[in-house]
């Protein structure tokens, strides 16, 4: 066998065999070399040293509320979303204070277009934003999932003890 | 190989689920999955409190990614590949300047050192903490890149291809990528044999 060592190709396979991930023939055959070449067997001495400093490497335990930080800022994100549905279903539930909301509209559009008395060139008028009906099922969706969340946000649930 | 594949098909199948509105299968996918994630970035930031917001924020981008979701890869590689893709714009960004610095003296995030009669002498757990020092210096002078790669072989027992996926690289890069990696952690870390 030639020595791995020889390019950088052919030493990949003395980390493989560090990590123990050759089969038997090749281990095998590594063996055989490795009993005659000491370059080879310090790569793999070093490896090995490598591995194991690498396992006393231990990482920190996660903050205990990690969880109930996580599902608050997905709770927020979801928040802005329930209070736009919040003031288009109030809308929706009440056909007459929708007509009025209209009309009120109208109303300040009509004003706001009106002919300046000095020349002055009009404001540009207000824009009112209608909700699209898939926009509607997402926010109930995302209603729905937010109820879920607080419940799992409640202390003496056994789901949120993670 | 069989249990890794239904492993591997349950987390895509418990995300799948998240999308069709389970809130539920997102805290099971949490449980499993948060500390491996944090455990990762903390070694790739070397802060404990960076690494946690970090952390939130690949479950926060899950969360948003769930009505577009789709299972054409391992969910662990998808999770890597936004922890990984933050992480490397976090070292960037220069936030962990301080932990390079930190690491030079004692750090509010190690253990104290104990001293009971039952737990190692006072001497014996500072030859630890040196130890645990030169190992984290060691990692922590690869380049970014290198650095996941080879957390997520050596901690998170990555094959090449899967790693390959989470950098977005060819499996040969990957192997180059450990090589060059693993020759620099020998060069500092082999004495300690």
């Amino acid at each position: 066998m030639k020595c791995p060592l020889e390019n950088r190709q052919s030493s990949e396979i003395l980390l493989e065999y560090s990590f123990r991930a050759l089969n038997g023939s090749e281990t095998e055959q590594l063996e055989a070399h490795l009993g005659q070449c000491q370059a080879c067997r310090d790569f793999v001495d070093g490896q090995r040293a490598v591995w194991e400093a690498l396992d006393g490497w231990e990482a920190e335990p996660v903050s205990e509320d990690f969880d109930r930080r996580l599902f608050q800022r997905i709770e927020s994100e979801v928040f802005w979303w329930q209070r736009m549905w919040g003031h288009a279903s109030l809308l929706l539930g009440y056909p007459a204070l929708s007509v009025a909301a209209v009309a009120a509209l109208l109303l300040m559009a009509v004003w706001l277009e009106r002919p300046s008395p000095h020349g002055a060139p009009a404001p540009a008028p207000v824009q009112a934003r209608m909700l699209q009906p898939d926009q509607v099922v997402e926010g109930l969706d995302e209603m729905e999932i937010l109820d879920q969340f607080n419940h799992m946000m409640k202390p003496d649930s056994s789901a949120t003890k993670m | 190989m069989g249990g890794a594949t239904a492993a591997l098909d349950y987390d895509a199948e418990l995300m799948l689920r998240v999308k069709d509105g389970d809130a539920s299968s997102f805290a099971r996918l949490l449980e499993k999955h948060r500390l491996p994630v944090v455990h990762f970035l903390y070694r790739m930031v070397q802060q404990q409190a960076v690494a946690e917001e970090l952390a939130q924020e690949v479950f926060l981008r899950v969360y948003r990614s769930r009505d577009t979701y789709e299972a054409t890869a391992k969910f662990t590689t998808w999770l890597f590949r936004i922890a990984t893709h933050l992480a490397l714009n976090s070292l960037r960004d220069g936030r962990n300047e301080r932990s390079q610095e930190r690491l030079d003296e004692r750090s509010d995030d190690m253990p104290a050192l104990q001293v009971e009669d039952r737990r190692p002498s006072v001497e014996q757990s500072m030859v630890r903490q040196a130890a645990l020092d030169e190992v984290r210096r060691a990692v922590a002078s690869l380049p970014a890149k290198q650095r996941a790669a080879v957390l997520m072989h050596k901690y998170k027992e990555m094959e090449y291809t899967q790693i390959a996926r989470v950098l977005n690289c060819s499996e040969s890069a990957v192997k180059s990528l450990l090589f060059r990696a693993y020759e620099t952690l020998r060069a500092r870390l082999a004495h300690m044999a």
